[in-house]
């Protein structure tokens, strides 16, 4: 055929047999990009593993796991104080929902995540210098109310924007519920004060002694500063409303565990102890009762089972462990005794709907049962006392009434923590008040900068299905249990029962994630392409990139990809890049974008031009 | 004239995944001797083992190619993919080509006319010219134990000329020579010749091993293990064939995984030193050989007894590396078993179990 009278365009004039251009390790054979073969394209496109979603204040559990199975443990332990300013703290006490979420679970064990934690968290508290530091002043006054979980949050958020924050506190120690409602055995209180030297480190006054509403009003709050977080807590006990409750001997479970924290407690436990409640409160309310002294601790619970109370599995295990008896299905209709407590007089119970929290039928036909107790510690949740709030801001509930930015009205006053969250839905933790307190800071932030306040909309992706991976890359290895103190000895002393991981067991466990959805340079795809076509200037997360002009789209990467961040996307929906055509001639890479275009132009061109 | 002594280059020996850190890959070579823009099928399996084994094999390597798929779809208009000096040879000359280029190395070197040290010298066959066609003068090059690594990548039939059979096509597989029909219902009635086996009993001094694209760090490892022997050795290396197996291409490796896995492909080194087999490469599970069949059209005419067939020949594979055959394996060899539901159902749970 004779090509006298044709266009050939410029990309079509290449050098022919004899002299064409040598292969490259840089620039491949560049003579022939095989791209427009493909129809589906891979792409690097990370999800967010479970851990991730679940945890109350979004840790990027997956990345520090990471950077601790490759012993980067201070770059770990700066990603974990983005989200959680106290590791140490919540690497004792919190109730892991990462782990509940965790992908390895549905495969054999989930990964002990807060063992993890709790490494990284005793690691940033040996540093002489914490690696946070305040950002640069902007001259905007904030007072923070509290300083549990949410108020610490809150205030250490804040500082890093750069503001400066005054909390007040109640009682005269700061911590909140970290100090008050946690015992020693689970989180010793060097712990925390280092944890609170941190936060005074970031440049914020912490007032002790100083109530809300009686030292400082709400007038006040409003004229000196330019906001304010309300992270008040819930500070009064629940009564069970039992006839005879206000006689000695009868304690409430929070103020209790706070006395004892603070180092006020007055309480001498008597030889036999009942603790009524079935949540993780009452479970520490009974520990803590066999290490005052107590000889026979029987809990009582509503529930009809152990399974049904809403408490965290593992410490009801630890509490039966040491020798706490459960008593199901019974409520206490009165306390009996002349002036002291003798005897609790109980009825058979139950929950008229299948939550916790709704209302109890109790059975008073049937005969009551009398059993014989010296102390009653009460431990059936908790409630708000707004006294000092304008009644504006309070609603019928008794709590805080606030938008869903945790914003008061108008107002530059944001309310955080248990306070926030009571009634939401959400279970009242220390992790979720933090992720609360994180999350108001920022609102707070925006509002203070003249911004608007706006949910997030970007749609998550969140990889729950194993099938999305690839688990022949996985094999099958136990969780690293952490030691803990024997049973017979640990109700005697205050000591931590739960032991840390040593750096050895804090990697192994680390190595065991499967870095669901997220890129963390396995080099797997590196490996098996045909081609190759996917370039890796160093080997890290997240920098492969796949030379388009060479990707013939065979998906083995996407296949074979561990941790299913690979993704087939068709090529149709770029816009850029390949475009397929007849020819696969094209001298460079990126020639193909200049073959398309002529292709484009061809229907401007004159007939005879072409 | 003062000879000078060969300087062999050593290549360290990879680790093994799986171990310590869980699925990472050790430190890959950084070298990359196979460059993309090469005109193999999508998801080609020889094309995967080519680049591995260059990798493997660094930059101071030369490759020769007898004809095959990997030349004729890597070096159309006299341009190639190989970024390391790179040579044709005829279908049946891969032995005596590469037998000449080992010992022209050697003898430049002695002389002083190559400067440095001794090249990788690799040849990378087809099973049509390992197994048949070029069987002779690879035997020729083994035998005369010239130092080079003569691979044969496996992928079951002459691919390139358009899916014929070669004696490696396993029995049962569907080519264009061997079609289903009424008369032969299961398209190929003989077994595969046992490559392998006959290069490292017909040739006992050299390194011989069978490799797969499924376990591509000890895929490496056997390359170095080859090239760092003194003498000729030989690789066999699983390459699944997209056209011919007639597969969803994403498969690839997935294939090379289960056919070790469903001991249709044993893995073994032979060690030249000792003059003893190492059978000592477990996959992580066994499994039938349904499970390997299933995934390829060209298995896709196979009766129960045809299947059957094939259990029992993978279940002598296993005998002959010293497993332990699970009884679920023992039934499924069994052609009436294998039309009864439960026993397929017990066979899949093998790979639970193991």
């Amino acid at each position: 055929m004779s090509t006298k009278n044709t266009h050939i365009p410029e990309w079509l004039t290449v050098p022919f047999a004899g002299i064409t251009p040598a292969p490259s390790q840089e620039k491949g054979q560049d003579l022939f990009p095989t791209g427009n073969w493909r129809s589906i394209r891979p792409v690097y496109r990370d999800k967010l593993p479970p851990c991730n979603n679940a945890c109350g204040t979004n840790e990027k559990i997956q990345g520090y796991l990471d950077l601790v199975k490759r012993g980067k443990y201070l770059d770990a332990y700066a990603l974990i104080k983005e989200d959680m300013p106290f590791p140490s703290v919540t690497g004792r006490v919190c109730y892991h929902p990462c782990e509940q979420a965790c992908n390895r679970g549905k495969y054999d064990e989930a990964i002990s995540i807060r063992a993890v934690e709790r490494f990284l968290g005793d690691l940033g508290q040996a540093l002489t210098n914490d690696v946070v530091k305040p950002g640069k002043p902007n001259g905007k006054k904030v007072a923070v109310v509290g300083s549990g979980p949410a108020g610490h949050s809150a205030a250490y958020q804040l500082a890093r924007l750069g503001y400066k924050v005054t909390i007040f506190e109640k009682s005269p120690k700061a911590g909140g519920l970290n100090r008050g409602g946690i015992p020693d055995w689970v989180l010793p209180q060097n712990v925390l004060d280092r944890e609170i030297e941190r936060l005074e480190q970031l440049g914020i006054t912490i007032k002790t002694g100083v109530e809300v509403g009686k030292d400082v009003t709400w007038d006040s709050l409003k004229k000196d500063y330019d906001a304010c977080v309300l992270a008040v807590g819930l500070t009064e006990p629940n009564s069970v409303k039992a006839e005879g409750e206000d006689k000695n001997g009868v304690v409430y479970g929070l103020p209790f565990l706070r006395d004892i924290g603070m180092g006020t407690s007055k309480v001498k436990l008597g030889a036999r102890v009942a603790v009524i409640g079935g949540g993780n409160t009452a479970i520490d309310c009974a520990r803590e009762a066999l290490r005052q002294g107590a000889a026979e601790v029987t809990m009582i619970t509503v529930e009809g089972n152990a399974n049904e109370m809403p408490a965290s599995p593992e410490d009801l295990h630890d509490m039966l462990e040491e020798g706490v008896e459960l008593m199901h299905g019974r409520a206490v209709t009165a306390v009996l005794g002349n002036g002291k407590v003798e005897a609790l007089q109980l009825h058979k119970a139950r929950f008229q709907g299948a939550i916790n929290a709704s209302p109890i039928t109790v059975d008073r036909e049937a005969p009551s049962e009398r059993f014989a107790v010296d102390n009653v510690i009460i431990a059936v949740g908790q409630h708000a006392s707004l006294n000092w709030l304008p009644a504006e801001f309070k609603n019928e509930r008794g709590t805080i009434k606030m938008d869903k930015f945790g914003r008061l009205g108008n107002t530059n006053f944001f309310a955080a923590g248990d306070i926030a969250q009571v009634g939401s839905g959400q279970p009242l933790m220390v992790v979720n008040a933090v992720g609360d307190g994180k999350r108001v800071a920022f609102n707070l932030d925006k509002v203070v900068r003249g911004e608007k306040l706006e949910p997030r909309t970007i749609p998550v992706d969140v990889i729950f299905d194993l099938n999305r991976m690839n688990m022949t890359y996985f094999p099958h290895f136990p969780r690293i249990q952490q030691e803990m103190l024997p049973t017979k000895t640990r109700t005697k002393t205050q000591d931590e029962v739960i032991q840390p991981f040593t750096e050895e067991q804090a990697v192994e466990e680390a190595n065991r994630c499967f870095s669901c959805g997220t890129c963390n340079a396995c080099d797997n795809c590196y490996l098996v392409c045909p081609e190759p076509c996917i370039a890796r200037p160093e080997r890290s997360n997240g920098m492969y990139k796949i030379l388009v002009d060479y990707c013939k789209g065979c998906r083995v990467c996407i296949e074979e990809c561990p941790t299913g961040c690979l993704e087939g996307v068709p090529e149709l929906d770029f816009d850029t890049g390949v475009v397929r055509m007849d020819t696969a001639f094209a001298i460079s890479p990126g020639l193909h974008g200049r073959q398309a275009q002529e292709l484009k132009n061809l229907g401007d061109r004159a007939p005879k031009n072409i | 004239m003062a000879t000078i002594e060969v300087q062999r280059q050593l290549l360290p020996i990879l680790d093994s995944p799986n171990q310590g850190a869980r699925f990472y890959n050790p430190e890959l070579p950084s070298s990359e001797p196979f460059v993309p823009g090469h005109r193999t099928c999508a998801g080609c399996g020889p094309s995967i083992q080519y680049r591995m084994t260059s990798k493997a094999a660094g930059d101071n390597t030369i490759l020769v190619g007898p004809t095959g798929c990997m030349y004729v779809a890597n070096s159309s208009y006299l341009c190639t993919p190989y970024n390391v000096p790179w040579a044709h040879t005829q279908i049946g000359s891969a032995g005596s080509f590469t037998a000449g280029v080992a010992a022209a190395y050697e003898a430049m070197i002695r002389k002083g006319k190559w400067k440095g040290k001794f090249p990788n010298i690799i040849c990378e066959a087809g099973d049509g010219s390992a197994s048949d066609i070029g069987l002779a003068s690879i035997s020729g090059a083994l035998y005369r134990n010239h130092d080079c690594l003569i691979i044969c990548y496996d992928n079951e039939q002459y691919a390139n000329t358009g899916i014929q059979a070669s004696s490696r096509t396993p029995y049962g597989g569907m080519t264009t020579f061997s079609p289903p029909g009424p008369e032969v219902p299961e398209g190929k009635k003989l077994y595969p010749k046992d490559l392998a086996r006959m290069m490292a009993a017909g040739h006992p001094h050299c390194y011989v091993a069978t490799a797969s694209v499924g376990y591509p760090i000890d895929l490496m490892n056997k390359v170095r293990k080859g090239l760092n022997h003194k003498g000729a050795a030989y690789l066999m290396i699983y390459t699944p064939c997209q056209k011919g197996f007639v597969y969803e291409t994403p498969r690839s490796i997935d294939l090379g995984r289960l056919v070790v896995e469903c001991g249709l492909y044993p893995m073994w080194e032979w060690n030249p030193e000792k003059r003893e087999f190492n059978y000592s490469f477990r996959p992580a599970s066994m499994r039938p050989v349904s499970e390997y069949l299933k995934l390829q059209g060209r298995f896709g005419h196979l009766h129960a007894e045809h299947i059957a067939n094939l259990q029992k020949f993978a279940n002598e594979q296993w005998k002959m590396m010293g497993v332990e055959l699970p009884q679920a394996l023992i039934h499924a060899a069994d052609a009436k078993n294998l039309t009864n539901m439960a026993a397929a159902a017990e066979a899949e749970a093998v790979a639970q179990t193991l």
